[in-house]
């Protein structure tokens, strides 16, 4: 470039001729470039470009957001504004760089993984369930209330079920890609798939987490339904979790019938039970349609039980109001579109299931919990994807992401 | 086949990602619109009340200054009330218990009581204690830093309201409520000038109610309050009191009295003075003995509500909100009409055959005076307070006319006096007022009107016949010195010509020195005044087994030269069971009238001038004689020309131990000086005062005489006067040579209004 722009000061003199040679000249790798595809960050075949950049576009706001939820909450409880932020951003660094690499990794390789990711995830589940409710070893396995959801080694903690999430994308991509033939019929298009779910749904509820059991099985019943499984099985299996779901309200704790009542009426009963969702509406209603403006939210003051965790999507409507908060749900919505569309032209099967079931697990997540938070739906735990804080859950997702995105360099699409 | 599955999938997997995308996110943005849209502002409200800790900055509330400018009637002090926020204490036991243990002895509250109110978690705003002074804040405030409590326990600035004349003006100025706000009197009336307007500081407060970062305070500067300066006087005001106590202790008034004290030029409202009053500071209590009387009267279980009652009598302003049967007071007003419209001179005369009788009625109006006052000229008929001269003048009125000076002279409308509480008078309207209620309201009785009307009508014809706006604050004056406002002393209207007004009050002013309110007379000063005595005839009708019961009042101005204060006094129900009888206007009113006007006038710079007799019988001052040598006392009271008597021992060397009346006191200009010297009996020299009521001159000056007393004529002593007051009560024990002052008015029930009968036949 530098010897181009001496060329062209020296050619001043003679411009009539030294314009033509100079567009010539750019001209030519301009072509070569064409003929190869978008080169930048790929190694081997490009990625597609739309998604990647949606993905980098929302991680940036949901770190702002992020950053703007905690500072409240992390200034009181932590001492300083930046605690959260600050490890946020690490692991979003570090998981970028994750998926990037992830991205170089063929994703082939988990047609072979897919069976001792299932079963490391298992076991994980059994460790907590051992080493919590059954021995009650606080260090390792730290209990939330009458939940045990966490594995604790050192500095690390994770939740096994945002592992089991990913295990049951691939073992069921996996099985349909095996019988893709076969799927409508009830011993291969049903009964594999109602062993792993089963197994994996009933460790995660036995951890009492509700919301991650609801979304393991809406994961693996859309990844079915796309499959090729035959419509009456979901009809029966809906009516039996919805039964089994109306025996709990029923019959069953306290607990999880408070919700419905909160659901139905924030404003009255018990103040500490409805507290986190009436504080969720408040603050949305506060925003009104522009918001208060970025960093000007009042309920993130302790107000709004941890803001920069499930709820960050009121503080979102805060700030930014309805305006804000759709234009956000936009780009959520550009990236599971994109997601969609990439795993759709898949080069083969395994992908193509792999990448939707990836993208069904963020777009469930996104409607659940943006839901929960405007009070759609009863309150359940559900984190909102790329905004919430948390390292595991983050990491594991922008791995998927990576996934996604080597699918995308395999995939017959256009990528710029 | 393949390529068929394929294709099923693409489509199952679209169909689904848009299922779940159109749905979930247009569920969840329809919920947005219902929050953030429709019901934003309530959301947004209630997001604010529970972050925004308002804070209230009080206004301090305008002082009241008397007439003179500079005397304080009312103002206001720096307090502070103590505020738990048992939210932010209910979680911590701990807290809760040193903030209750810690607060109740400075605040001296139940600790128990407090360690309850701080376990209510739902309270951000509790009070405990309220009004404490600077001393007890600043205890409040150690005690908070020492055991660093920075939550939970707020102090709020506040006023307390203090009137250093405690009951003298009461009626007039009212009191304010818990909160500031005027709630009786001149606090009720000009409580928006008063009040001023409070501020407040608003900030932003987390949930553990710390100070929000980055979130301004908003500060509104409170605005205090501006001041009245008031036309009334206090040293008027105090001598009214003074006067009105006297009178309702001598004559036993049962319900109750009235002063009023206007300059009769621009309406100010001088002295204005009513019992029940009560104590501004402590206005709860009830002070009036008589009120204390009939609570402890009753059953028990009957006490607290009329301890209520009572509370709400002695805050009543008798002289506004209460209206009365004007009675003979009335007759200078028809007088007026009667010479204004040339219907009557001074010299028309009027035969009173001691009754009228009217058609369709069985017996007849009386005369006061049964057998008749005879052919009278109106001069004489106005002096005479006679009944049918009045119903004459009435009659030759005729209603119209009558209604329409009625209404001239004010007595229709209320007054506009500056005061709350103002009552309608109450009258005949034109179509109801027949030849019967015509004569009867001629002579001032059957309509009702307020003390204010009376003195302000008075004022009518003490002016020149100019209607005044009565007023009570003369100007208001904001926190900066401007004068926000001032009284309106502009003339309403003019009732009547300046001659007529001249002729009547010249007609009072006769009636004041030997007429029937002879009572009102005050040496060396020319007073107009006229004397009413009304029966209260709605309260006999409603248990006629009880005595009728009277108002007497005394209403007339000073000086006659050039009039400049009006005065009315009134009594309601004089006449106890021991000074039985003694209820007409001149004998129980006037003597009051005499004593205020006496103090008063000079006061307010109107200078005595004494007639001859009137000097003859003016007191002379006690000389310094005590510690004299006898010789010495001797030669200073020859001097003086005053007579002296001694006791003891009269060598002239001895030293004057004591004298009587002593230095400084009135002694009659043909009295003595008694003087002590060294050994005589001191139970000797003591004297029991005998009861001069009823005496006449003559055989009261006898009556002192002998027990060796000495007199002081109060009142026109002239022919046909008796004693009504002494100034010390018969019985006590005073030394020999004391100088009881007697007051002298005709002693008969001149002029009460209507005869008992005819009043009950009428009914």
């Amino acid at each position: 470039m530098a010897a181009q722009g001496r060329t062209a000061r020296g050619l001043r003199q003679t411009p009539s001729t030294g314009r033509p040679r100079g567009e010539e000249r750019e001209r030519q790798p301009r072509k070569g470039r064409s003929q190869i595809q978008y080169r930048l960050f790929s190694l081997g075949q490009g990625m597609d470009m739309p998604l990647f950049v949606f993905i980098m576009v929302l991680l940036a706001v949901g770190l702002v957001m992020l950053f703007s939820a905690s500072y409240a909450y992390s200034y009181y409880h932590e001492g300083n504004s930046y605690y959260y932020i600050a490890r946020q951003g690490g692991f979003a660094v570090a998981g970028v760089a994750a998926m990037l690499l992830i991205s170089t990794f063929d994703y082939h390789h988990f047609h072979k993984l897919s069976y001792p990711v299932l079963g490391v995830t298992v076991l994980l589940l059994l460790l907590v369930l051992l080493l919590g409710p059954v021995l009650k070893v606080k260090e390792i396995a730290p209990p939330e209330g009458d939940a045990y959801r966490w594995l604790q080694f050192g500095p690390l903690g994770f939740q096994p079920s945002e592992i089991a999430k990913f295990a049951v994308i691939l073992v069921v991509a996996h099985l349909i890609s095996q019988n893709a033939a076969k799927m409508h019929t009830f011993q291969h298009g049903v009964v594999p798939f109602l062993v792993v779910l089963g197994t994996v749904a009933a460790l995660i509820f036995f951890e009492n987490h509700l919301s991650a059991t609801l979304i393991v099985l809406l994961i693996g019943a859309a990844m079915m339904f796309v499959g090729g499984t035959r419509p009456r099985w979901f009809i029966l299996g809906g009516l039996l979790v919805g039964g089994a779901l109306a025996v709990m309200l029923i019959g069953g704790s306290n607990y999880q019938s408070g919700r419905i009542d909160v659901w139905l009426d924030p404003f009255h009963g018990d103040p500490d039970l409805t507290h986190q969702t009436r504080q969720s509406l408040y603050a949305i209603g506060s925003g009104g349609l522009f918001g208060l403006g970025l960093g000007q939210s009042r309920q993130k003051y302790l107000y709004l039980p941890e803001p920069q965790n499930d709820f960050i999507f009121a503080i979102v409507c805060e700030e930014l109001g309805m305006v804000g908060a759709l234009a956000i749900m936009v780009l959520f919505g550009l990236v599971i579109w994109r997601g969609m569309y990439v795993s759709l032209k898949a080069k083969d099967r395994f992908g193509m299931m792999l990448g939707l079931g990836i993208t069904f697990q963020v777009g469930i997540q996104t409607v659940l919990n943006i839901c929960v938070v405007t009070n759609t739906i009863p309150n359940t735990g559900i984190s909102l994807p790329f905004f919430s804080y948390g390292g595991t859950a983050l990491m594991m997702l922008l791995g998927e992401m990576g996934i996604l995105l080597n699918i995308s360099r395999s995939a017959t699409v256009e990528k710029t | 086949m393949a390529k068929g599955i394929a294709e099923k999938m693409k489509k199952k997997a679209m169909g689904l990602t848009a299922a779940l995308l159109v749905v979930g996110f247009g569920a969840a943005a329809v919920s947005l619109f219902h929050w953030q849209i429709l019901r934003g502002e309530d959301m947004s409200t209630a997001a604010m009340d529970q972050s925004l800790r308002s804070t209230t900055l009080p206004a301090m509330r305008g002082t009241i200054y008397d007439a003179t400018g500079t005397k304080v009637l009312a103002q206001s002090a720096s307090v502070w009330t103590v505020v738990l926020e048992p939210a932010f204490l209910a979680h911590d036991e701990d807290l809760r218990r040193k903030v209750s243990s810690g607060l109740a002895p400075i605040l001296e509250l139940d600790e128990e009581e407090l360690y309850e109110k701080t376990g209510d978690a739902s309270s951000y705003y509790t009070v405990i204690k309220r009004r404490i002074e600077t001393e007890t804040r600043d205890t409040v405030n150690q005690f908070l830093t020492d055991n660093g409590i920075d939550s939970g326990v707020r102090l709020i600035d506040d006023y307390k309201r203090y009137y250093p004349y405690g009951t003298v003006a009461s009626n007039i100025l009212g009191f304010t409520g818990y909160d500031g706000q005027g709630l009786e009197g001149l606090e009720l009336y000009y409580d928006n000038e008063l009040r001023g307007t409070a501020g407040r500081m608003v900030s932003a407060r987390n949930a553990w109610n710390l100070d929000m970062p980055f979130e301004k305070e908003q500060l509104i500067e409170a605005e205090n309050g501006s001041d009245l300066v008031l036309t009334i006087d206090e040293t008027v005001q105090s001598i009214l009191k003074k006067y009105l106590a006297e009178g309702i202790e001598k004559y036993q008034v049962k319900n109750g009295a009235v002063a009023i004290m206007m300059d009769v030029k621009t309406g100010g409202v001088i002295g204005l003075s009513t019992k029940p009053d009560y104590d501004p500071n402590d206005p709860f209590t009830v002070l009036d003995e008589n009120l204390l009387a009939e609570i402890e009267a009753l059953p028990e279980s009957e006490q607290d509500e009329a301890y209520n009652t009572a509370q709400i009598r002695q805050w009543r302003n008798k002289a506004v909100a209460d209206t009365y049967y004007p009675g003979s007071v009335f007759k200078m007003c028809v007088g007026a009409m009667g010479l204004e419209e040339g219907l009557i001179t001074e010299a028309s005369s009027y035969t009173c055959n001691g009754f009228v009788k009217f058609e369709g009625m069985k017996d007849p109006i009386h005369c006061w005076k049964h057998a008749g006052h005879g052919t009278t000229t109106f001069r004489e008929g106005l002096c005479n307070s006679c009944n049918p001269w009045f119903m004459h003048i009435g009659d030759l009125l005729g209603a119209t006319t009558f209604a329409k000076y009625r209404e001239a002279f004010g007595f229709t409308q209320k007054t506009g006096i500056d005061l709350p509480g103002e009552s309608n008078s109450l009258y005949h309207d034109l179509e109801e007022l027949g030849p019967v209620e015509l004569a009867c309201e001629s002579f001032g009785q059957n309509f009702s009107i307020t003390p204010v009307q009376m003195i302000t009508a008075c004022s009518v014809i003490a002016n020149g016949g100019f209607l005044v706006q009565p007023h009570v604050v003369d100007r208001i004056v904001d926190q900066d010195g401007n004068i926000v406002k001032t009284a309106d002393t502009a003339y309403r209207r003019q009732v009547i010509s300046q001659e007529t007004a001249s002729a009547i009050a010249d007609i009072m002013r006769q009636n004041a020195e030997v007429g029937t309110a002879n009572g009102g007379y005050v040496m060396g000063y020319r007073v107009c005044g006229k004397t009413g005595t009304s029966e209260k005839v709605d309260k006999h009708n409603q248990d006629r087994s009880k005595p009728m019961e009277y108002i007497a009042s005394y209403c007339g101005f000073a000086p006659a030269e050039d009039p400049q204060y009006a005065l009315l006094v009134f009594f309601d129900e004089p006449g106890g069971e021991d000074v039985s009888g003694l209820t007409g206007g001149n004998a129980v009113a006037g003597p009051i009238f005499s004593k205020i006007m006496e103090e008063v006038l000079p006061y307010l710079g109107v200078e005595a001038q004494y007639t001859e007799d009137e000097y003859e019988q003016l007191d002379m001052v006690s000389p310094s004689v005590a510690g004299k040598t006898l010789d010495e006392a001797i030669a200073h009271l020859e001097e003086l020309g005053l007579a002296y008597s001694i006791i003891g021992s009269e060598d002239g060397d001895v030293l004057v131990t004591e004298q009587i009346p002593e230095t400084g006191a009135a002694v009659p200009k043909d009295g003595k000086v008694v003087l002590y010297t060294e050994g005589y009996d001191v139970d000797s020299t003591l004297v029991e005062v005998p009861d001069f009521m009823g005496y006449d001159l003559a055989n009261a000056s006898y009556l002192a005489s002998i027990n060796g007393l000495q007199i002081s004529v109060n009142g026109a002593s002239t022919d046909g006067t008796t004693v009504s007051l002494q100034s010390i009560a018969a019985g006590e024990q005073v030394r020999l040579g004391t100088v009881i002052s007697l007051t002298f008015v005709e002693d008969v029930n001149t002029d009460i209004a209507v005869d008992r009968e005819a009043e009950g036949q009428e009914e």
